[in-house]
């Protein structure tokens, strides 16, 4: 009846109930001090940056979930623990606020911008109203495009706008390969497995994609004004209201302006 | 590394085999020895997670508990909280998720207690909870600790319901695999790399040392 | 007054059809004998508690077991069964005498030691305590479950068919340690069995089961001599078995003619056959005296007859003889006689001897339609 396996399993199993009751408890403190915040994935570095310097400044911290707005969005409606959500267009903040998720209309708190994004070594020109791409397209020299999905992604909706003023769209269409936000699509560029991508300028400014990539940026007239907005959640508590204050100050502004984005 | 992400996800792992050990043994226990009506029916609705895709688990999940209305406003209204995007909505799905994985195997493992034993164990004098303890238990043991492996390697690795139901919430629902995905967009091939290669010799380890445990229990009854 | 003996009464039709009463005093050993799927091991379940048929009445030293009328029904665990299975059931994860101590969770621990050795012993087991049941032979396990089953101190002990999974010369060991265990033994015993021999052997009465019904009951020797029914005698394997026609009785020479086939044979006195019916009759080779050449006996003179010997088979130090009394009608009569007679009459193949049939060995029974009408 006291047979070793027994007693092993015995033991293991009372290791694992310690285990598992100081996680739990550890899970319940975390929690509480640290808000989360949604993020549209354009933003990712620069906010990076942002929330280190609000932690120095300040001792307190945050937690950011990355995906595409429009997903984002969706989790919002559907209950998500959100407390501050920053968007990468206006269009979605103001959806949420007509279905009474936010405390006020938000604030646009920045200008994004699209740029056009190969490979270091790929031979691919790249030039502002994307003739070489053209080019390659029609000779079949070109197999696939990356762009975000402009279903639920302000930046592939971007993307589309400028293929579209280019007359590129139909041509390009058949090569698309859509990111499910647009740090996907940037990595399907980066990585050479799709040769050229439409993608944020700011995730371009990212040091990891700077050291392996060339990029263009696209005049701003080819598509409608990506106005970065934020906007603060029912639930939001004190944390993320310093934070959304630290965001529209100065040194918050600065590391944005270094990752190209412009004041609104 | 992402420490946070590994914790979470083994932490994710163990609480959804604690409320699996029960879950699978009652109903593993009852398919192999009883037979009724609908059963069939019932080892069906059971075996689904098997094939159907994540989303579609993820999506109905997200239908019945979402706060806006039904059962999730219930629950948000009566107790405050909800099931999605957090830790308590990834566990409940990661029980539906792996419920043939923790069933299946114990199923069989019972089923292949003859049917003498126990009955000679109730000959014995042995109350039905003494059988079961005394005799099914131990017999069964190889089958269940390798269905506790099964859904422990499984829920480690699971991402799609993750990533449906949970969101990419760090420290909440950002396990491991969704971690990776993370650090994969994020261009940090680095640190993708380090996790995957840790999460393989992890899984591995685990595998190994639950398949010698079961072994040695095989021996004690050649 | 009380009542140590074992009653049981089942019925029931659909599934397992089932209609018997039966029952077995302390110290008695019933053997169940019948084909497979006569429902035998269905009876020892439902006495153990494992089976519940839907009308069944079972007392055990004046224990209710089962009373369907009153909704009456005891779990295994909660009636004391000693159950011996056909493929023992030893628990393949304990030791030898942990499998015995598990019966014994009534006692205090200190005592459970002791008596799991004492059963071992009865046994002849000592020794082998800390072995696993797979490293045990098939005599060995089977003596292990008869510890397990007696640890229980059971008020009654049954045997379903335990002696079928080992060998010839292992069982013949096994039925002796049975016999003289039973002495010590002051319960019913109830064994089921398809083998007819085992049962001559080892029980004090049989009761022979075909489709769930009871056709008949007493000693070993008794249903053999006197099945009641032709279904009896062939159930009892009894080779000699034929149809003939009642001529006379005659109660002064306490004789009854009977008519077999152009043949007329004297059997004893059986006057419940009115004169003309047919009947089916039976007579054990014990009952077929040969006529022998060198040593001519009284017995010769009933129910002679001549025939050829056309199946000449020795085995165990009896030759048995299948003897042709008639070609045209092929009438055979199986006899057995020791080897050493058969060879001092030079018996074998093709030889012509005279047999006899012993009145008081043919047995009337009423008539039914055999296999061979003969």
């Amino acid at each position: 009846m006291d047979s070793p396996l027994k007693q092993l399993t015995v033991n293991y199993l009372h290791k694992t109930c310690l285990a598992v009751l100081l996680l739990f408890f550890s899970h319940v403190s975390t929690a509480a001090d640290s808000p989360v915040i949604a993020a549209a994935a354009s933003v990712k570095f620069a906010l990076q940056e942002i929330a280190k310097a609000f932690h120095q400044d300040t001792g307190k911290s945050v937690r950011i979930s990355y995906s595409s707005s429009g997903n984002l969005t969706r989790q919002i409606q559907q209950g998500g623990p959100f407390e501050l959500f920053l968007s990468a267009n206006a269009q979605y903040v103001a959806q949420l606020y007509q279905q009474h998720k936010t405390l006020d209309q938000g604030v646009i708190y920045a200008l994004g911008r699209i740029v056009l994004l190969t490979h270091k070594n790929s031979s691919i020109v790249l030039d502002e109203h994307l003739s070489a791409v053209n080019l390659a397209l029609k000779a079949g020299q070109l197999q696939r495009f990356a762009i975000a999905n402009p279903l639920h992604a302000p930046y592939g909706v971007a993307a589309r706008e400028v293929l579209q003023q280019l007359g590129l769209w139909d041509l390009a269409k058949p090569h698309l390969v859509l990111g499910e936000n647009v740090a996907q699509a940037a990595q399907f560029a980066s990585s050479g497995a799709a040769q050229v991508g439409l993608i944020s300028y700011s995730l371009a400014l990212a040091p990891a994609l700077q050291n392996r990539t060339r990029s263009l940026l696209i005049p701003a007239s080819l598509h409608p004004p990506l106005q970065q907005s934020m906007v603060l959640l029912n639930n939001a508590g004190e944390t993320s209201k310093l934070f959304f204050n630290y965001l529209l100050q100065e040194k918050a502004r600065d590391i944005l302006s270094r990752y190209g984005y412009s004041a609104p | 590394m992402d420490w946070q992400a590994l914790a979470l996800s083994v932490k994710l792992s163990l609480v959804t085999l604690i409320f699996l050990l029960p879950i699978g043994i009652l109903f593993g226990r009852w398919l192999a020895y009883r037979q009724f009506l609908g059963k069939s029916l019932l080892q069906t609705i059971l075996a689904l997670p098997l094939v159907l895709p994540p989303t579609v688990l993820g999506y109905y999940l997200l239908v019945v508990f979402s706060p806006n209305q039904g059962l999730g406003l219930w629950l948000a209204n009566t107790f405050g909280t909800t099931l999605v995007f957090n830790f308590e909505g990834l566990v409940l799905a990661s029980i539906i998720f792996n419920l043939p994985f923790a069933i299946q195997p114990m199923q069989r493992a019972f089923a292949s207690i003859p049917r003498e034993i126990r009955e000679a164990a109730a000959c014995c004098g042995m109350k039905p909870s003494q059988v079961l303890w005394k005799i099914e238990l131990p017999l069964a043991w190889p089958g269940i600790v390798s269905a506790m492996v099964m859904c422990f390697a499984h829920t480690l690795g699971e991402f799609g319901i993750v990533l449906m139901v949970g969101g990419n919430i760090p420290a909440e629902t950002q396990t491991i695999a969704i971690s990776i995905y993370d650090k994969v967009q994020a261009f940090d091939d680095h640190a993708a790399s380090v996790m995957s290669f840790s999460l393989l010799l992890f899984s591995m380890l685990t595998i190994s040392f639950t398949y010698w445990l079961s072994e040695r229990s095989g021996q004690s009854h050649v | 007054m009380s009542d140590s003996a074992i009653h049981i009464s089942l019925q029931q039709q659909q599934a397992i059809p089932l209609d018997v009463q039966l029952q077995c005093q302390t110290g008695e050993l019933l053997a169940l004998v019948g084909p497979s799927g006569s429902g035998k091991t269905t009876i020892l379940r439902a006495i153990a508690g494992l089976y519940q048929p839907l009308n069944g009445h079972i007392v055990c030293q004046e224990e209710v077991w089962q009373n369907s009328a009153h909704h009456v029904f005891l779990p295994p665990h909660q009636r004391h069964v000693g159950l011996v299975f056909q493929n023992y059931a030893l628990f393949p994860h304990m030791t030898v005498l942990e499998n015995i101590q598990q019966a014994l969770y009534d006692i205090p621990r200190q005592q459970r030691r002791d008596q799991a050795f004492e059963l071992l012993k009865k046994v002849h087991l000592q020794g082998l305590e800390q072995r696993y049941p797979g490293k045990l032979s098939g005599g060995q396990q089977q003596r292990v479950a008869v510890a397990r089953a007696l640890a229980r101190r059971p008020k009654v002990l049954l045997l379903d068919e335990p002696f079928s999974a080992v060998d010839q010369v292992t069982r013949r060991k096994l039925y002796r340690e049975l016999l003289s265990l039973r002495q010590s033994l002051a319960m019913p015993m109830i064994l089921v069995t398809h083998d007819l021999e085992e049962s001559t052997l080892l029980a004090d009465r049989i009761a022979l089961l075909h489709k769930g019904e009871i056709l008949q009951t007493g000693s070993p020797g008794f249903v053999s001599a006197h099945p009641q029914t032709a279904t009896v005698a062939r159930l009892m394997d009894q080779q000699n078995l034929f149809t003939a026609q009642i001529l006379d009785h005659n109660a002064q020479t306490q004789k009854t003619r009977l008519r077999w086939r152009g043949i007329e044979l004297e059997a004893s006195y059986q006057p419940q056959f009115p004169v003309n019916e047919r009947v089916c009759w039976m007579i054990q080779p014990a009952n077929v005296l040969l006529h022998r050449r060198d040593r001519p006996s009284n017995g010769d003179k009933e129910n002679p007859m001549q025939g050829k010997i056309i199946e000449y088979m020795e085995s165990n130090g009896l030759a048995q003889l299948l003897v042709e009394v008639d070609a045209e009608l092929k009438i055979n009569i199986t006899i057995n006689v020791p080897l050493h007679v058969a060879k001092r009459n030079q018996l074998g193949l093709h030889e012509n001897i005279g047999i006899s049939l012993l009145s008081e060995g043919i047995h009337l029974m009423p008539h039914q339609a055999l296999r061979r009408e003969v």
